[in-house]
């Protein structure tokens, strides 16, 4: 209803532009679909909406094109201000800046290794003025959302115009940002009106899917990102020490126990090794008498969508490299997989049930997170490793914030994880980071779905009601991840744990990207 | 001038229009008061021309800068302001291309020089122009409202350079659009910079004119008159209304207030002397009004002395003088020297070409002018200024806009404004591209440097609904258009393009537009009886007896000023 309006005021709007430029933009090109349209020229799309529509002045297109921004613009805007990280103090050396200043648009190249550098440097990314794409992405959204077309189409030729998967964090968000927004653009409006609003194309070679890699471009994209950005490896890193300690403790002085592992993750075996190797490095030798793993699927529930960097491509397989390798070591390895957690049956009572829960729930359904950490319970876990994303924006009254206000949440992970990354490939544009964004970008898709980024505190209630508590870190674990930590660029830190959170948590440049939590069944 | 048009006529032509003004001389309209221009002598570039670059800057001539424009080393010279890259290759296909073209001169629907073969391939997208349109307008949101962000204008003024870089030297295979977007892109960088401590880049549009030889400039304006009705429209409109009003006076005077380079004294010279009931021409003295620092006087000397040159050369008793504007750009009524038994007129041509014109025209300087004339008692006053679609809208809704919307409105007013004279010229001349090319460099690119940097700095108060609002409310009374003056409007349209039109929209207003889109305006209208109230307190005539101005050399040499001569730089500051 109200789209059909916008859409004619819209083309008002463009007709002073039309009715004078049209003869040399028709005399430029062949156009497709205008071709016998002498008016309609390039703009059917556009005309078809309103042909009786001529020669209006252009006070109307930019009356109508920005009374949007006046209105709806702070709207958009509040997430992020409302955020502790816009205040958040950040360390703006001036010669990153001016790194930053330096004309580096599409030059993957040369230029792009210089941002990289410029991002090294830290500091300047988290200067809210530089991140322009949000500025641009964050009015689409609501725009998007209040179904305003003309407003829409107007920021997606200026998102068309700078996005590129290859530039700079800011034109690679455009880019992830852009694309998201045209596919969510169908539910939001209805599809007819959708197909009136023109998305630029994409110039650049699309990006292969994560999950449709070839399996040893997988393999090393992921080994290589773990090497480059503690993105996943820290979390996985404090999971690991806090397992091999848990396979330990118990009755100290008994035998050891078997070890039993439920992978719900991300990792794609890349977590295990090191696992493996510190618990032959037990204090006594006290290893494990045999390793068991299970994986489970990434489809864990049917009904949900399949969270980012959970999927792998099929022909990739990770058990006989690790298997060959828990033998190299002397380890007795076990692996098997389950569709769901209801075939991860416990094995004997006497094994050490550890469930590790990492990225995969932040993305499910409510209903389905409460169903999973149900059956979590039920298997009754000498503990539970849980790593989420963490937005640290506390999405507004749970589950009630608009749609574009989510996006906008994840518009800040996102934008840390593209920031991060060009610091971790140093600005190289890579097969493998490319890899790694466009998998990170599909956390823009699902807009619709529950919160992606929901802070600490709702995953801490969301356990104490399936049957948790909090169990602290070791203070070794938070020691070893800590000196990992400083392999990393300079712009990662780590929370210490304190009594009031026992929690982990990793930040990028002052913002939280993720925590790692530790939980037992409540006695 | 007829013989330049000879010269080159196989490369060169001005498809027609520019011969009819040049060489019919027959048909002089009459009304039957003897007061109207013989139409032969509509133009008075022919004349004009030999007084414009006379001594001054060892400038070219029109001939010469004819010559020069077929001639690639030539045009380089001319173009020296540091991007005089017009590359040989280029050159020569628009010539070819001109060649091409020349048998279907009428041909307004296909014009785009060069465009379908020269194009970058790469940005041979159908909606470049839509593209670049939408990037003006987010830079210009970018750049103003409550979540403004240099950074992000700085991005994508980036971006349009890249897609415009290739008319850097407004070479024929540019489109018209993107070379449109090419200035108006400069004219937002000069934005983005002028807020830079330094500020060295910041006046880019200022510079590149300014880097513009002077006598270019005059060729380029002149070019501009031969090309469109714009400067002759509200010339002529004024001119005819002065000389209906003061058809009894023997003695004239004008105060000009933006004289430029005084052009429009010559037509009316011509006119004066020219009656076609023989009465002898009356004493005309101009004062022209000039701002009291900078620049600006010598400029208006050098406007003087051609003008006065010129009257001699068809005898024209004349005098020149000029005032100063105050300190804050104030006009005071004091500083004019009056003589008694002259009729007085104020003439207020606004929004002049900036690389001619003398005023900067701050807010409150043309409110100080008009007033200041009412004071002194003018018995006319003709404004030429441009007209704003807002008027059209009626819609009221300016109290709204001051937030946010402001300036990307404006922005976006001027933008489709100057798409219009864009289009116009090059309907007009679609085989020119090259003459196109130097008008809109010289002229037009810093009028809409100036135009956005007004705009970005709020002080266009008047833009939205015209001078006609304010005089009404000052008192000042509409003088209807003589029926003479209406079809004098029409006739100089009929001279170019179908696509002009003229509009009456009061009986005491014309104006100009482009296809449905309006221009500007010429009105006329007489100050209302003294004593006026709002009249400054130094405002009281005071006339000055017995002074006899010498024809020439009668305004006082001051400093010359030779950093900023001909040019106003806008002052581009971000608030």
């Amino acid at each position: 209803m109200s789209y059909h309006e916008e859409e004619r005021h819209g083309g008002n709007g463009l007709d002073w532009f039309e009715e004078s430029m049209s003869s040399l933009l028709a005399a430029d090109v062949d156009l497709a679909g205008g071709g016998g349209d002498a008016g309609g020229g390039g703009y059917a799309w556009w005309w078809a909406a309103s042909p009786a529509a001529q020669q209006d002045d252009i006070g109307s297109v930019v009356a109508q094109t920005l009374s949007p921004p006046s209105t709806a613009a702070p709207a958009a805007a509040s997430p992020s201000i409302a955020s502790p990280a816009a205040s958040s103090p950040s360390d703006v050396p001036s010669s990153s800046s001016k790194k930053r200043k330096s004309p580096a648009h599409r030059a993957p190249g040369h230029t792009g290794g210089k941002k990289g550098g410029g991002g090294k440097g830290g500091g300047g990314g988290s200067d809210r003025d530089m991140r322009w794409a949000e500025q641009l992405l964050n009015p689409c959204a609501v725009a998007v959302e209040a179904g305003n077309l003309s407003r829409v189409q107007h920021l997606f030729y200026v998102l068309g115009e700078l996005e590129s998967f290859s530039g700079d964090a800011n034109h690679r968000l455009a880019a992830h940002g852009l694309r998201a927004l045209a596919r969510w653009l169908p539910a939001a409006v209805g599809p007819a009106a959708a197909a009136a609003v023109r998305v630029p194309p994409c110039s650049e070679r699309p990006t292969t899917a994560f999950a449709a890699a070839e399996p040893r471009l997988f393999r090393a994209s992921l080994i290589r990102f773990h090497e480059v950005s503690p993105w996943f490896a820290l979390p996985n890193a404090l999971a690991n020490a806090a397992i091999a300690q848990a396979s330990t403790c118990g009755a100290a002085g008994a035998t050891p126990r078997p070890l039993h592992v439920v992978d719900l993750g991300v990792s794609h075996g890349v977590q295990w090794p090191t696992l493996l190797e510190s618990l032959t490095r037990q204090p006594g030798g006290r290893a494990p008498p045999s390793v068991r793993l299970t994986v489970v699927g990434p489809g864990a529930t049917a009904t949900s969508p399949v969270a980012p960097f959970s999927a792998s491509p099929p022909g990739y397989d990770f058990s006989p490299h690790l298997l060959r390798y828990a033998k190299s070591i002397n380890l007795d390895l076990r692996i098997s997989r389950a569709a769901t957690l209801d075939d991860a049956v416990p094995g004997d009572d006497g094994e050490a049930l550890v469930v590790c829960l990492q990225f995969r729930l932040g993305h499910a359904a409510a209903e389905e997170r409460r169903e999973v950490l149900r059956k979590a319970r039920g298997l009754n876990p000498e503990l539970v490793v849980l790593s989420e994303l963490d937005s640290g924006v506390g999405v507004v009254g749970g589950d009630g914030g608009s749609a574009a206000g989510e996006f906008a949440a994840r518009l800040e992970l996102l934008w840390r994880f593209l920031e991060s990354t060009s610091a971790a490939f140093k600005g190289k544009d890579v097969e493998e980071r490319r890899l790694l964004e466009a998998e990170a970008g599909a956390i823009l898709a699902a807009a619709d779905v529950a919160a992606a980024g929901e802070g600490r505190e709702g995953w801490r209630e969301r356990m104490a009601a399936a049957g948790f508590e909090e169990a602290p870190f070791g203070a070794e674990a938070v020691e070893s991840a800590r000196s990992l930590l400083r392999k990393y660029d300079s712009g990662w830190e780590m929370s210490a744990p304190s009594p009031a959170a026992a929690a982990v948590a990793l930040r990028w440049k002052g913002q939280p990207v993720s925590f790692c939590s530790l939980w037992r069944p409540a006695a | 001038m007829e013989v330049t048009m000879e010269d080159v006529a196989g490369d060169f032509e001005f498809s027609g229009c520019g011969s009819t003004t040049t060489t019919s001389s027959a048909s002089s309209l009459d009304d039957g008061t003897g007061m109207c221009y013989a139409w032969g002598e509509l133009s008075p570039v022919a004349d004009w021309a030999n007084f414009c670059c006379s001594d001054d800057d060892g400038g070219h001539d029109l001939h010469g800068l004819i010559e020069s424009m077929l001639c690639d080393d030539t045009l380089v010279g001319v173009d020296d302001d540091g991007q005089a890259g017009l590359h040989h290759a280029d050159m020569f296909r628009d010539d070819l291309y001109c060649y091409g073209n020349g048998s279907n001169p009428s041909s307004t629907t296909t014009t785009n020089p060069g465009s379908p073969v020269f194009d970058d391939p790469t940005q041979g997208c159908p909606e470049k122009g839509l593209r670049l349109l939408h990037l003006l307008m987010a830079a210009a949101e970018a750049l103003s409202g409550p979540h403004k962000s240099r950074e992000l204008a700085r991005v994508i003024l980036v971006r349009l350079k890249e897609m415009v870089s290739h008319t850097a030297s407004a070479n024929a295979a540019a489109s018209n659009m993107e070379r449109l977007a090419a200035h108006f892109t400069d004219a937002l960088q000069g934005l983005l910079d002028g807020s830079h401590p330094v500020g060295g880049s910041g006046r880019q549009a200022a510079a590149a004119a300014s880097h513009h030889h002077a006598g270019d400039v005059l060729t380029a304006f002149q070019m501009l008159q031969d090309m469109s009705p714009y400067m002759k429209f509200g010339h002529f409109t004024a001119n005819q209304a002065i000389l209906e009003a003061v058809s009894g006076d023997r003695r004239v005077h004008i105060v000009d207030y933006d004289i430029a380079e005084g052009i429009q004294w010559a037509s009316l010279m011509q006119a004066m002397t020219s009656r076609a009931d023989g009465v002898p021409a009356p004493h005309l003295r101009i004062t022209a009004v000039s701002r009291s620092g900078g620049g600006g006087a010598r400029a208006v000397q050098e406007a003087g002395r051609r003008l006065s040159a010129f009257a001699a050369s068809i005898g024209q008793p004349f005098s020149f003088g000029q005032c100063r504007l105050d300190s804050d750009e104030r006009f005071r009524p004091a500083t004019v020297r009056m003589v008694k038994g002259e009729a007085l007129v104020a003439n207020c041509v606004l929004h002049q070409a900036a690389a001619t014109t003398t005023i900067r025209r701050p807010t409150g300087s043309v409110a100080s002018f008009l007033s200041g004339m009412a004071a002194l008692g003018a018995k006319l006053v003709t404004v030429v200024e441009e007209e704003g679609e807002a008027e059209k809208d009626d819609d009221g809704d300016s109290a709204g806009d001051a937030a946010a919307g402001g300036f990307v409105r404006q922005f976006m007013e001027e933008l489709h404004r100057y798409s219009a004279v864009w289009d116009s010229l090059e309907a007009g001349f679609p085989t020119q591209s090259r003459v196109r090319g130097l008008v809109e460099r010289v002229i037009l690119a810093p009028n809409i440097a100036g135009a956005v940097s007004r705009a970005y700095r709020g002080v266009d108060g008047e833009g939205r609904c015209g001078w006609g609002q304010w005089m009404r409310g000052s008192g000042f009374t509409a003088v209807p258009l003589s029926c003479f003056n209406h079809s004098q409007a029409r006739l100089l349209l009929g001279l170019f393009n179908d696509g002009y039109t003229v509009e009456e929209t009061g009986p005491n207003k014309i104006v100009l537009g482009w296809k449905a889109r309006r221009l500007m305006s010429a009105s006329v209208w007489a100050p209302p009886p003294l004593p006026v109230p709002s009249s400054p307190p130094e405002g009281v005539c005071q006339p000055v007896v017995g002074m006899a101005p010498v024809a020439t050399g009668g305004f006082a040499r001051t400093e010359f000023d030779y950093i900023d001569s001909f040019l106003v730089e806008p002052a581009y500051a971000l608030v």
